[in-house]
């Protein structure tokens, strides 16, 4: 596979490129979706591709070859098509390599792995066990190669293979719980652990009522703080601040959240995102974002990082750049004092659609589903329904009162889409919102 | 294009090992995509995907699996694949599909002006007119993001019930984020508009109108917008808040796979069951379609990718709810037919139950008429937040640009109106439907794992709502 990443890089130079990146990427991976506690489809996938990066006179091409028997002919009409693009005058290059990597770290055992029906089950049973009567959810089998090649000397080869399992477990249609596993090691793949916390929180959630608009403490669940983090890894994106899809323009620096938060990117850390190197080859590393509630960076590739007079942090995409793995560093909390210290408010256990009004000033909503639960003087004392979390991005990272001294690895289908390191947390007089009828 | 022979030996290997029914489909799309970020072209990407999935039925369970080889060898592994994995299911009750007659056809989309031939340069120097034009305003606008986006899909199915269908949908898309800023207050938007067919949708859609038309009213809203008003009132929803609703509200909670739980854990269940049609969860005046077949609508499509003649759905009736959406799978389950709803963003993913052309039914009232019984309300013509829960039952709408309406007549921009009502609620509040049916405004509808993000169009008239709660 490298000869294929070298001819490409290879071919775009001969025919006049200043530089050409191709990671030819091999994807192995297997899926089981379930439903009403049993298997809807199994999906598997052998694919071989090549991500291509190419830049004639600052005309920037970026393309996936699909077929890479005839990579010539494909190399030749992207440069064909970069000759009648336009210059970007903020494009700075490519980083200058060779880099020197993190050392492998695949468990062959889950590369060997061929039949996840067992995880599937063992999930399912665990939500049944805590009085669930329907889950539905997906196993995953992630296992790809990558063979990157730059015209900047960059060399590099990856093998990434993990496990996930995301459960939803419902009494009712209005009672659910959610739970994830994720896994680098087999033997630390606990599928059954993310059943039985969809079956309780799925139990808790009997015959929830309405809930009332208003402010509230909050208790996030790692589920849905991670969706939260997955927000400012996002929006701190410097692609993203420079389209005005952020909050954080002209924040570097500034107080963003609570002195105790501190969010780090890093992707050469064990998680079921972890990389060595990034679209141009950049060795991942650990990048504070936030630290101690104040806003250090942006996320870059070579050229933000030129626009902002900074380096590149390693975050590089085929265009932009983007967060890779993040961690929420944890607090000095325990749960039951995140709990304990909830005196009139609310624990969500997960939330999706999150939509902003405006990125700028990061005014957004997002809905919490799965079990939401009335909180008084630390106790559980009902379960609601039907409302809103309306309120401003930076807000409720300032109004985080405590973190738990534990933290979950997370991702969930779009609302925490790079693995997450989450804590339980505490935010104070966080805004409530409900439909009207 | 690659070897079709390959597909018609994939299902017939397929059988061969054991498969009660398959199907396979080789996709070619060819996409161009131009991204302009504040005057500068980022990037151009240009892709060539291609490649083929099969999708089988073997010991009641249900297998897929795909490849970008077109090698006999590389088919042959992913049927073996396919036909393993269904087979390792080991389902208490198998999975059946509703019966089709087989179809042998081709289709595709006309193209006044093929999207192939209008050059490269071309199409940037389109988008970078806008851009222009937008500048020349005077406004200040500190970020701009042009995406246009152009798709020629090459399709070629074929299924062990002896279907043999080859299609051609060429598709265009600009969406774009601008962020106006004055007087120390910024205002965003977001829109996204789409076409089947060439490059003539830059006319038919009138990409530059609307952009300068978007940024005028942005900068009457930051020099002139107040704050919007609390209470009960009657509010005035145009075309794309009426075609967002109807997506949401109307064709999300009626896909029949979202209905039985297939769905459930990631984009989540229904507030509508089986047992629901007939129910009533809006007015008399209102009928909310799915028409694959709206010619040039993004969405359209002449047979699903499993090979169902498509045709229009009414999903809710005279305020009633009418018809789920369906496929082969879905349809079983509920002892009908499926009326071509499947569908699969790429070759490599399964066609499961999927909205089209989306939109709520015109009527016959006039945007005046519906404005002058208005004693005092808003007039909201676009959104920019949204979102529903995962049942689909409480919605959430902000406004862009809106109005007040006093008297019948529109006054002063306001800012922000919330629109945050559950779903029969809102359609139980209308009670005038327009003439002006808008089809262009285009999504990136977004369900399954892996993520499907696929082409629909989400329109509708403006409408009218008596006496609903706004903020």
């Amino acid at each position: 596979m490298e000869d294929y990443a070298e001819r490409i890089v290879e071919r775009a130079i001969d025919l006049g490129c200043q530089d050409a990146v191709a990671d030819v990427g091999v994807n192995r991976s297997y899926q089981i979706r379930f439903a009403q506690n049993q298997v809807a489809i199994s999906n598997r996938w052998r694919d071989t591709s090549a991500s291509v990066f190419i830049v004639h006179g600052k005309r920037v091409v970026a393309s996936d070859i699909k077929d890479l028997t005839k990579i010539d002919d494909a190399v030749e009409r992207l440069v064909k098509v970069a000759k009648v693009s336009q210059a970007n005058p903020d494009y700075a290059g490519i980083a200058k390599g060779p880099f020197k990597y993190g050392r492998l770290s695949v468990d062959k055992r889950i590369v060997d792995l061929s039949d996840g029906s067992d995880y599937v089950e063992a999930a399912v049973n665990g939500a049944l066990q805590e009085g669930a009567k329907e889950c539905a959810g997906s196993f995953w089998k992630y296992d790809e190669e990558h063979f990157l090649r730059t015209s900047n000397g960059v060399k590099g080869y990856d093998r990434r293979a993990s496990l996930y399992m995301s459960i939803r477990a419902l009494t009712s249609l209005e009672s659910s719980g959610h739970g994830v596993a994720c896994a680098t090691r087999l033997g630390q793949f606990e599928p059954w652990k993310a059943g039985h916390k969809a079956g309780r929180i799925a139990k808790l959630a009997k015959d929830p009522v309405g809930g009332q608009a208003g402010v509230y403490d909050i208790v996030f669940d790692p589920l849905v703080f991670g969706s939260l983090i997955d927000q400012v890894g996002g929006r701190a994106g410097a692609w993203a601040v420079l389209a005005g899809l952020s909050p954080f323009a002209k924040k570097i620096g500034k107080r963003v959240a609570a002195p105790s938060v501190t969010i780090v990117d890093d992707a050469s850390a064990d998680s079921i995102g972890r990389k060595r190197f990034d679209a141009e080859g950049v060795p991942t590393k650990r990048t504070a974002i936030v630290r101690n509630g104040v806003l250090k960076t942006y996320l870059h590739n070579t050229s933000t990082a030129k626009k902002f007079k900074t380096r590149t942090t390693g975050n590089a995409g085929l265009i932009a750049p983007d967060a890779n793995v993040l961690f929420c560093k944890p607090g000095d909390w325990t749960r039951d004092e995140i709990f304990s210290e909830c005196k009139d408010g609310l624990w969500l256990t997960n939330t999706w659609y999150t939509r902003y009004q405006s990125y700028v000033t990061g005014d957004f909503s997002t809905i919490p589903r799965d079990g939401i639960f009335r909180i008084k003087k630390g106790e559980v004392v009902g379960a609601w329904k039907d409302v809103r979390l309306t309120d401003n991005l930076i807000n409720v990272w300032k109004s985080v009162a405590g973190l738990s001294k534990n933290v979950d690895q997370v991702m969930w289908w779009g609302e925490v889409s790079v693995p997450t390191f989450a804590p339980y947390a505490l935010a104070r007089k966080v805004r409530i919102t409900r439909s009207a009828e | 294009m690659a070897d079709l022979d390959l597909v018609d030996f994939a299902v017939d290997y397929a059988r061969q090992r054991g498969a009660t029914y398959a199907e396979a489909r080789f996709e070619h799309q060819i996409s161009e995509d131009f991204m302009l970020k504040n005057s500068v072209l980022d990037a151009l990407y240009f892709g060539e995907d291609s490649g083929i999935g099969v999708r089988v039925l073997a010991g009641g369970g249900l297998g897929f699996a795909a490849t970008n080889s077109m090698t006999k060898a590389d088919v042959r592994a992913i049927v073996d694949d396919a036909v393993r994995i269904a087979k390792a299911a080991h389902r208490k009750d198998p999975i059946v599909f509703a019966p089709e007659e087989p179809i042998v056809t081709n289709w595709s989309v006309p193209q006044e002006k093929k999207l192939s031939d209008v050059p490269v340069e071309e199409k940037i120097e389109e988008v970078l007119h806008i851009d222009r034009e937008l500048q020349a305003l005077k406004f200040k606008i500190p970020a701009r993001y042009f995406h246009q986006g152009n798709k020629q899909i090459d399709k070629y199915f074929v299924n062990s019930e002896g279907s043999r269908i080859k299609s051609f949908s060429p598709r265009v898309r600009l969406y774009y984020y601008l962020t106006l800023v004055h007087g120390g207050s910024a205002e965003q938007t977001s829109q996204n508009y789409g076409w089947s067919g060439g490059w003539e949708a830059v006319r038919e859609i009138d990409m530059l109108r609307r952009v300068v038309e978007e940024a005028k009213s942005m900068q009457n809203s930051l020099e002139h917008g107040k704050k919007s008003p609390e209470g009960k009132m009657d509010l005035v929803a145009g075309p794309q808040v009426s075609g967002i609703a109807a997506h949401e509200s109307c064709g999300h909670p009626t896909e029949a796979d979202r209905v039985l739980g297939r769905e459930a854990s990631q984009a989540g269940k229904s507030f509508i069951t089986p047992e629901s049609l007939g129910q009533r969860v809006g007015s008399p005046v209102v009928n909310v379609c799915d028409d694959p077949t709206i010619e040039h609508g993004i969405a359209f499509y002449a047979y699903d990718d499993e090979g169902v003649r498509a045709r229009r759905r009414y999903l809710y009736k005279d305020g009633l709810i009418n018809e789920f959406l369906q496929n082969r799978e879905t349809a079983a389950i509920l002892g009908t037919r499926s009326n071509g709803a499947a569908r699969a963003s790429a070759y490599n993913v399964e066609a499961i139950v999927r909205m089209a052309n989306t939109y709520v039914e015109p009527k016959d009232w006039g945007l005046d008429e519906m404005l002058e019984d208005v004693k005092y309300g808003v007039y909201m013509k676009s959104f920019m937040e949204w979102n529903i829960d995962d049942k689909r039952y409480n919605g959430k709408y902000v406004g862009r640009e809106a109005y007040l309406v006093e008297d019948g007549e529109v006054g002063a921009p306001v800012r922000n109106t919330v629109v945050e009502l559950t779903t029969p609620t809102f359609w139980g509040a209308v009670d005038a439907v327009g003439k002006d049916l808008e089809i262009h405004h285009a999504g990136f509808c977004g369900k399954s794992d892996p993520g499907q993000a696929l082409d629909a169009a989400l329109g509708g008239p403006t409408m009218r709502l008596r006496n609903v709660y706004l903020r």
